[in-house]
């Protein structure tokens, strides 16, 4: 009796991991399918029947991994939509931020999707996709301090915490040259150097900021700087025109069919 | 006709001359050197990265290795002496040490006492020299301590008696007699060691770096930023081998003394 009970739940246990693995695979083909056309395709991918991408993850809301790996986030859904309307997998490479854009051009992957400002500089060596995002700077600041570092002026001999190579990075130094700037490889370990007080406030991209704060309290965006707005844009290779051609197609259509509409709801409410 | 051994022998080691000078000239011709230079040796970026990799990025690089190094060779000597101990606490102490630091990776280990420590207890780091230095020198410590263990152990039992019946302490022994002559057998690993904490100096910098706390390989990165272009990293390292090579013939030339004194 015992043995044929535990047979019967492991059968059973069995046939739910077949049927939930089924049951995800085919929702996200319902609803990949029902938005996009397939189209052939016009580039050579660097790996066959995948579009290979790099990022600098985790980069919530951007780019993460989900509690069952899968990349998501605003850009890796875009990337994924694109990957599904030209028939490839979506393979994700993760990699420092400081010239990311000159992945494509060392053939690493095809397209580097990593909340990546358009700059003249990064301009002359990579090619940008039409922009898909605008971005602000922004101060996050522990939830105590939020009164008194909230302006340029105030950050004047504190210890602002930025990413190496980021136009974060160009900016405090061009707008905060009074404060002590402190450059890390990634966002995560910002975010640690605030909470350890290494580091008096966290100057960035205002969606990540305000996400890190939603998501975990302890800390507020004290300012977000509304002087100038940054374009986010998916950066190629010069010489891959065609990619880039296939990328503002895609991005063209997500923004008349609904597709971008959505992924922007999902994380930006 | 039979070839005699020699002359074999002789061929041979013509023959592998013939495909070395081959392969460097098929190298030479299939390289396109120009192509080469533009990506990875600019001149003017070259130009461009002196004096500061020297005044800021080199300078950094050896504070760190020097704090690492002097940190690592004093704790590294009291766990060897611990390890050695005939009271087991110490023993364990030691042993306990070297496994946990010798055996998780140095970019953990900054991520932990770098970040992880003030986070949990609300201490500060004094400045970024010391929040780097300090893990640096207590992984260094926990390799230095089985390197010393080795060099101590390898010292002749006689000599510990010898100084014994003559009326030292042990303690008296151990610091004149046995440390001595085993600081010069670990002289190699010793090198070794320095070495690989002048590379290992390059971590450092996950703790967040300013203008002035950045060393010789962030320099690099960050010059690759600038200019898009692998010039800064070449250089950079060229900076690393006129540190260790000069370092390593010295340590080469003592021992070759040494070892014609002890003849």
């Amino acid at each position: 009796m015992a043995r044929t009970t535990r047979l019967l739940a492991s059968l059973a246990a069995l046939s739910f991991i077949v049927a939930s693995c089924g049951g995800s695979d085919s929702a996200s083909d319902t609803t990949a399918a029902a938005s996009t056309t397939a189209q052939e395709l016009t580039f050579t991918p660097v790996a066959e029947g995948k579009l290979t991408v790099c990022s600098d993850a985790p980069y919530e809301p951007f780019e993460f991994q989900n509690e069952d790996k899968t990349w998501t986030g605003f850009d890796m859904d875009l990337m994924s939509a694109i990957a599904q309307r030209y028939g490839l997998a979506l393979e994700v490479t993760v990699q420092p931020f400081d010239g990311i854009w000159l992945a494509p051009k060392a053939g690493t992957c095809d397209v580097v999707a990593s909340s990546l400002t358009i700059t003249e500089e990064r301009a002359a060596n990579a090619a940008f996709s039409d922009g898909y995002f605008d971005s602000f700077q922004s101060l996050l600041v522990r939830t105590a301090d939020k009164d008194t570092l909230n302006t340029l002026a105030s950050l004047s001999g504190k210890t602002v915490a930025v990413q190496t190579g980021t136009t974060g990075e160009e900016y405090a130094k061009a707008n905060a040259p009074d404060a002590k700037i402190q450059s890390f490889d990634d966002a995560a370990a910002m975010f640690l150097a605030l909470e350890s007080k290494q580091v008096d406030a966290v100057l960035q991209d205002f969606p990540i900021n305000a996400f890190r704060a939603t998501k975990m309290g302890t800390s507020v965006v004290s300012i977000k700087f509304d002087t100038e707005s940054e374009k986010y844009g998916f950066a190629t290779s010069q010489d891959n025109t065609e990619l880039v051609k296939a990328i503002n197609a895609s991005l063209a259509e997500f923004r008349t069919n609904g597709v971008y509409d959505g992924i922007y709801k999902k994380y930006f409410g | 006709m039979a070839i005699s051994k020699r002359k074999k022998a002789q061929y041979r080691r013509i023959a592998v001359y013939v495909l070395s000078v081959i392969a460097l000239l098929a190298v030479a011709l299939v390289v396109d050197w120009g192509r080469l230079q533009s990506a990875m040796f600019q001149w003017d970026i070259v130009v461009e990265q002196f004096p500061s990799i020297l005044t800021n990025a080199a300078k950094n690089t050896i504070i760190f290795t020097i704090f690492g190094f002097a940190g690592g060779l004093s704790f590294g000597l009291l766990f060897a002496l611990m390890r050695l101990s005939t009271i087991r606490p110490y023993r364990w102490f030691a042993a306990t040490y070297i496994e946990i630091f010798r055996g998780i990776p140095l970019l953990v280990t900054l991520l932990i006492l770098g970040f992880g420590i003030p986070i949990a207890t609300g201490w500060h780091w004094p400045n970024p020299y010391v929040q780097g230095a300090v893990p640096l020198a207590l992984v260094a410590s926990a390799y230095m301590a089985e390197t010393i263990r080795a060099g101590i152990e390898a010292v002749p039992k006689g000599q510990m008696e010898a100084a014994r019946s003559l009326g030292m302490s042990y303690s008296r022994a151990m610091i004149t007699i046995i440390i001595p002559q085993a600081l010069r057998i670990i002289v190699p690993p010793l090198t070794n060691e320095f070495v690989l904490l002048i590379k290992d100096t390059s971590l450092i910098s996950v703790l967040g770096v300013t203008e002035g706390t950045r060393d010789l390989a962030r320099f690099g990165r960050d010059g690759v930023n600038h200019t898009a272009n692998a010039t800064p990293l070449i250089v950079a390292g060229l900076v690393y081998l006129a540190m260790t090579i000069p370092l390593t013939q010295l340590v080469a030339w003592m021992e070759r003394r040494a070892k014609a004194a002890s003849r």
